[in-house]
């Protein structure tokens, strides 16, 4: 069922797709980021395709990503080539589904660190607004066209995005004064910057 | 009549493969064609390809011996299994390492190495980082088939200053006693007896202790060997590791630094075949134990605490009226045993000054410490580095035992001032930008903390001219800075012209206003933070 | 321009601005001294996050015409204790505990959801010994009735029915128990793992748990008989925060709240796991979508829950609870404490953690609240690189300012009610 969704997926946009695979019976496609926003419209809107339902919407920050143990053989990436500086540094990964002929498909779109940003569906699909704004609040990515791109989880004056891999997970932002708690009693390696 | 051996029918010949070039080889392994330096092993070219052959005695440094045995590998033509780590690649070779000949021998192996190890996992200091723990798990997992009392050994043995052996937990692969020949060339180490009595014990007369015996615990692919500093001080699953440069003397070996809580643990050398290879002394090893020693953590000003405000202006008030009187009563000194960014970060405002005089403080070589392997005379990291800047911001640097009668005030880098007598100490006014309080520091009219080597990204230079990268592995203790920004707040307080607003904010930016100064550097690459690694998720490191 | 009005007496016709024709306001220039009406503005007020009404932890700001909710603004995260970031860096078995508190009116599904995915990366899916995954079944369902309990009997009170509120409660109480006796713990059960359940079901289990479902049977009896026709629930609830089927789909709505806008879409049928295959059940679906069709679609749903726990009591076969793997299964303990070779593994899995080849795999189960997702990326070390959950409670929230828009304000503790928003899961 993927491999029919992935192959008329490539025939329909053809240069707009950078590369379909299958893992683990899951159809993923990467779209190129300017095309992200059309093809995902014909994805809705075709009547063969028909995602009407969307399932998640987030991000992969590949900042540490260095697979151990992988088994031998051709590499794909980015299964089993660790990052390095000239790849892009985030994956936006949005999964949709059918209702109607209850396939599933996963995009994923390259988004460089210097441009994080991606076209917002959630024009096409509402639930992703506020998935978005979550993908947002913890990673940074700016989605292009979203109607109300403000922090979900997090209050307004938190500095960063925590779920990025060089935020520590021990560093406290207090909003409320703290006389009680040290602030930031781990300091970032390095110093202070 | 003699009987008539037939040869065996051979497989029909592959198609004809062009000649490879003369220094590579093509074989197969596993149905993978990989093609390798001619004289590399099959271990070698296998871990090319992805595939982890289990081997407990072969270490890419040290000679081949094929003592374990567990390498083996089935190699097409040849009746006996191979050991892998042997073998060299030979051209059209046909390797296979999953058909269940190989792989039961060497399940085997696993199982006969384990028969008598102790069950000491909880309590051996390996736990986390064996060898012998991954390759079971990764390439056996069998359940124990014998229920017999285990061949007991004597399990704490002095070896020598510096390691404790645990004869029990010894597999008797021999790279200890090879580390011992090789990289220390002196042989303390040796077996005796046989069989599952067989034991490591130093050689006669001998004890272990050259200058190169931790290294042996690095190798040491059990818990047999470990080393009394570290032992029962941390666990190595907590660590994390950072790489970056040990500080000990000119050499420059590469290292990991595995901390936790903010405090290094231990260091450990990281492979870089053009300067330290896998290996390094064991002075190096112990000079972690420096970052946690007179530690300078807050500003001094007359020897009481100050913040950095008020050292700054305090340092500001002392010398903005003597370089306004007399520019040669302000001495700067260089430290050959700072980063380069500190140091050029000073030179530059030293020029910018104009001071009369400017120094380079290193301490005195160490006679006899060469001794042709890693170590060297020169016990300062980054003399070579602090030549190359003083040469081409024209500095005109001088040793600081040659230190000129007029000087009255010094801004000096680090704590010492070798060379200098206590007398003439005592006359001057320094002010420090220093990691340690001791020596000429403790005396100093106004201390700066500066973050040691281990807490700041910075370079080092060794005595091959080789410009090294350090990463930091933690943050510095109480307030203290890197160097390079000590510099930049008193150059903001002193307002030394145009050319003195060092305005920097981070080391990359003195690394690349340094590089476009000299000219020996102007190829250099600042290289992005290391992320840091936890070790137990790191895989095994033996 | 006309100039302003000026005040005459009351009841003057001819005075009377376009204004008052049309929309039936006045101005306060309009008005006399006795017939001063308080100024009709939109006011903003804040509902939460401490509020009785707002489980778990929400705040909604809203803009209020009098009673009337003309516009509000969701604010979700008060309850956000970083699940991603800290699976990131802890091993698999160790996220177990942590989905646990994800939503913990149902916690054994979400422990189900995240074995699963382990699973899924390693292949180990179908693989696990029957009565491992008849337990998984058993407990999930288990946990299920949990919640919609919970969510009807909470929702109930809210509207002034005590009664049934502790009459459901006393059942939860009573599954509470028998989990307990199972896992350890009521609620924090972090009873399953990767390649079967962490022990055996209690001896007596069956007995008690047939016992249970026959009382929770007759208490369900009372409370329908409350609650169904009852004039106040029926007006509270009928007709409120409704939902289209189409919006529903494209919102993302999934789990009772989808299916009671007649969404007929159930994970266990569509894209069935463990032994759901081998279950009868039927899956309610309603029409119009509002509370009440929710509420309705909940309580057939824990009917279903007891018919699926009967068949499963009935065909759960004997056999071993984690899958004889080593790769997963921790040793015997016996075997751990006197052989070197059984002390490795077990240090191993501890230490190491699970070593889940490099990959990525999205692996979902019927969550109480729908369609419970974890979406995690492995890098082939013991630990996950990227653990996301795709919470339903999440994606309902998000329309919880479509629904309430409209009406009045207390019409946001049914619907809010309804929506059956657990703070845990939502905010992860």
């Amino acid at each position: 069922m993927s491999a029919k969704v992935l192959d008329a997926l490539k025939a329909a946009h053809g240069a707009a797709i950078d590369s379909v695979e299958t893992q683990h019976g899951d159809a993923i496609a990467w779209v190129v980021r300017d095309r992200l926003l059309a093809v995902a419209t014909w994805l809705k809107s075709d009547p063969a395709m028909a995602f009407d339902a969307p399932v998640f919407a987030t991000c992969i920050d590949r900042l540490d990503w260095k697979p151990i143990d992988v088994p031998p053989g051709p590499p794909v990436y980015p299964a089993s080539a660790g990052w390095t500086e000239d790849r892009p540094r985030f994956e936006v990964v949005y999964q949709l589904r059918s209702t109607r002929h209850r396939h599933r498909l996963r995009l994923k779109c390259a988004v460089p660190e210097h441009d994080a940003r991606v076209p917002s569906l959630s024009s096409l699909w509402p639930a992703f607004n506020w998935q978005e704004r979550e993908t947002f609040d913890m990673y940074g990515i700016s989605f292009d066209g979203h109607p109300d791109q403000r922090r979900i989880y997090l209050y307004d004056e938190f500095v960063g995005y925590p779920l990025r891999k060089d935020y520590p997970k021990e560093k406290r932002q207090p909003l409320v004064r703290r006389d009680d708690l040290p602030i930031n009693p781990i300091k970032v390696p390095g110093g202070h910057r | 009549m003699t009987d008539v051996v037939k040869p065996p029918i051979e497989a029909p010949k592959p198609a004809p493969v062009p000649a490879p070039p003369s220094d590579s080889v093509n074989l197969t392994i596993d149905g993978m064609p990989v093609t390798v330096k001619k004289g590399t092993n099959v271990l070698e070219a296998a871990r090319t390809l992805g595939i982890d052959i289990s081997a407990f005695c072969y270490h890419p440094g040290l000679q081949v011996v094929a003592q374990c045995r567990q390498c083996l590998v089935s190699v097409e033509k040849n009746p006996k299994l191979q050991p892998s780590c042997q073998q060299t690649c030979g051209e059209g070779m046909v390797v296979h390492t999953t058909d269940p000949q190989s792989t039961l021998a060497r399940k085997q192996q696993l199982e006969f190495t384990l028969l008598n190890h102790p069950i000491d996992c909880p309590i051996c200091d390996k736990a986390g980082e064996c060898t012998l723990q991954r390759l079971y798990f990764e390439h056996d997992n069998a359940d124990s088939r014998v229920d017999v009392t285990k061949v007991h050994k004597a399990k704490v043995v002095d070896l020598g200053p510096t390691i404790v052996l645990d004869q029990e937990r010894c597999i008797l692969c021999s790279r200890c006693i090879r580390a011992c020949d090789e990289v220390a060339g002196d042989h303390q180490l040796e077996f005796a007896h046989r069989g599952d009595h067989q034991i490591l014990t130093t050689a006669p007369g001998a004890q272990l202790d050259n200058p190169y015996s931790l290294n042996t615990v690095d190798v040491c692919p059990v818990g047999a060997l470990t080393a009394k500093d570290f032992r029962f001080t941390m666990r190595a699953w907590e660590l994390e590791a950072t790489p970056s440069v040990c500080n000990g003397c000119a050499t420059g070996c590469n290292i990991e630094i595995h901390h936790k809580h903010d405090r290094a643990w231990r260091l450990v050398p990281r492979h870089n075949p053009d300067v330290n290879k896998y290996w390094m002394c064991d002075e190096g090893r112990l000079t972690y134990h420096e970052l946690r020693e007179h530690r300078l953590a807050g500003a001094l000003v007359d020897g009481l605490p100050a913040g950095w405000d008020r050292a700054i202006r305090a340092a500001a008030d002392h010398l903005s009226p003597i370089l306004a009187a007399s520019r040669q009563a302000v001495g700067v000194v260089l430290s050959a045993e700072a980063s380069n960014e500190d140091n050029f970060a000073l030179g530059k405002l030293a020029k910018a000054w104009g001071v009369g005089s400017v120094y380079v403080a290193a301490r005195p070589d160490v006679p006899g410490r060469a001794d042709g392997r890693l170590r060297v005379a020169d016990v300062n990291p980054n003399r070579r580095g602090v030549q190359l800047i003083a040469e081409a911001l024209a500095l005109g640097a001088r040793p600081i035992a040659e230190l000129s009668a007029d000087v009255r005030c010094l801004v000096m880098l680090g704590a010492e001032l070798p060379g200098v007598a206590p007398a003439r100490l005592a006359e001057l006014g320094i002010i420090a930008i220093t990691s340690h309080e001791r020596g000429a520091a403790a005396g100093a009219r106004i201390a700066l903390p500066a973050a040691a080597w281990a807490e700041v990204a910075g370079t080092v230079t060794n005595a091959g001219g080789l410009v090294q990268r350090m990463h930091a592995a933690f943050a510095p203790p109480g307030q203290a800075l890197p160097g390079w920004e000590a510099v930049v707040r008193l150059a903001q307080a002193t307002a030394a012209g145009a050319a003195g607003k060092l305005s920097y904010t981070h080391a990359r930016e003195v690394f690349k206003d340094m590089t476009q100064t000299v000219a020996a550097w102007s190829a250099l690459v600042w290289a992005r933070e290391a992320r840091p690694l936890a070790l137990r998720f790191a895989g095994s490191r033996g | 321009m006309a100039a302003p009005s000026t005040p005459t007496g009351p009841g003057d016709a001819s005075n009377r601005s376009l204004k008052q024709l049309v929309l039936g306001r006045r101005d306060v220039q309009d008005l006399s001294d006795t017939e001063q009406e308080l100024p009709s503005e939109l006011m903003t007020i804040n509902m939460g996050p401490s509020h009785p009404a707002m489980h778990g932890t929400v705040r909604i700001v809203l803009t209020v015409d009098g009673e009337r909710i003309v516009a509000s603004d969701v604010q979700p995260g008060y309850l956000h204790r970083c699940f991603e970031k800290e699976s990131e860096y802890a091993t698999y078995t160790q996220v177990f505990p942590y989905t646990d508190r994800l939503n913990y009116v149902s916690p054994m599904i979400n422990n189900c959801g995240w074995a699963m995915v382990a699973e899924k990366l390693m292949g180990l899916t179908g693989k696990l010994p029957r009565r491992a995954e008849y337990i998984r079944v058993i407990v999930s369902e288990m946990s299920r009735m949990t919640d919609h309990l919970t969510c009807v009997g909470a929702s109930a009170m809210e509207l002034g029915a005590f009664t049934p509120f502790l009459y459901l409660l006393k059942c939860r109480e009573w599954l509470y128990e028998l989990l307990e006796k199972v896992s350890g713990a009521r609620l924090t059960h972090s009873y399953v793992r990767i390649g079967g359940v962490g022990k055996d079901l209690t001896p007596n289990f069956d007995a008690e748990l047939t016992l249970c479902l026959d009382q929770i049977v007759k208490v369900m009896v009372e409370c329908e008989s409350m609650l169904n026709h009852n004039k106040i629930f029926r007006d509270r609830m009928a007709g409120v925060g409704a939902m289209s089927k189409d919006d529903a789909i494209a919102t993302g709505c999934v789990g009772p709240i989808a299916r009671a806008a007649g969404v007929d879409y159930d994970v266990r049928k569509d894209y069935p796991y463990s032994v759901y295959p081998e279950l009868e059940f039927d899956v309610p679906v309603g029409t119009t979508g509002d509370c009440y069709d929710r509420y309705l679609v909940r309580i057939e749903e824990l009917k279903q829950c007891i018919r699926i726990l009967r068949q499963c009591l009935k065909q759960i076969p004997d056999g071993p609870v984690m899958v004889d793997d080593p790769r997963v299964a921790l040793p015997a303990k016996a075997a751990t404490y006197n052989t070197i070779e059984s002390m490795i593994r077990h240090f191993k899995h501890i230490m190491d953690g699970i070593k889940v080849p490099a990959g990525e795999a999205y692996a979902f189960v019927e969550g109480g609240n729908g369609e419970l997702g974890f979406y995690v990326v492995a890098d082939g070390t013991g630990r996950p690189y990227k653990a996301y959950v795709r919470s339903p409670s999440f994606v309902h929230l998000s329309t919880a300012s479509q629904l309430i828009h409209g009406h009045l304000i207390a019409d946001v503790v049914p619907i809010f009610g309804m929506i059956n928003m657990i703070g845990g899961e939502c905010d992860k």
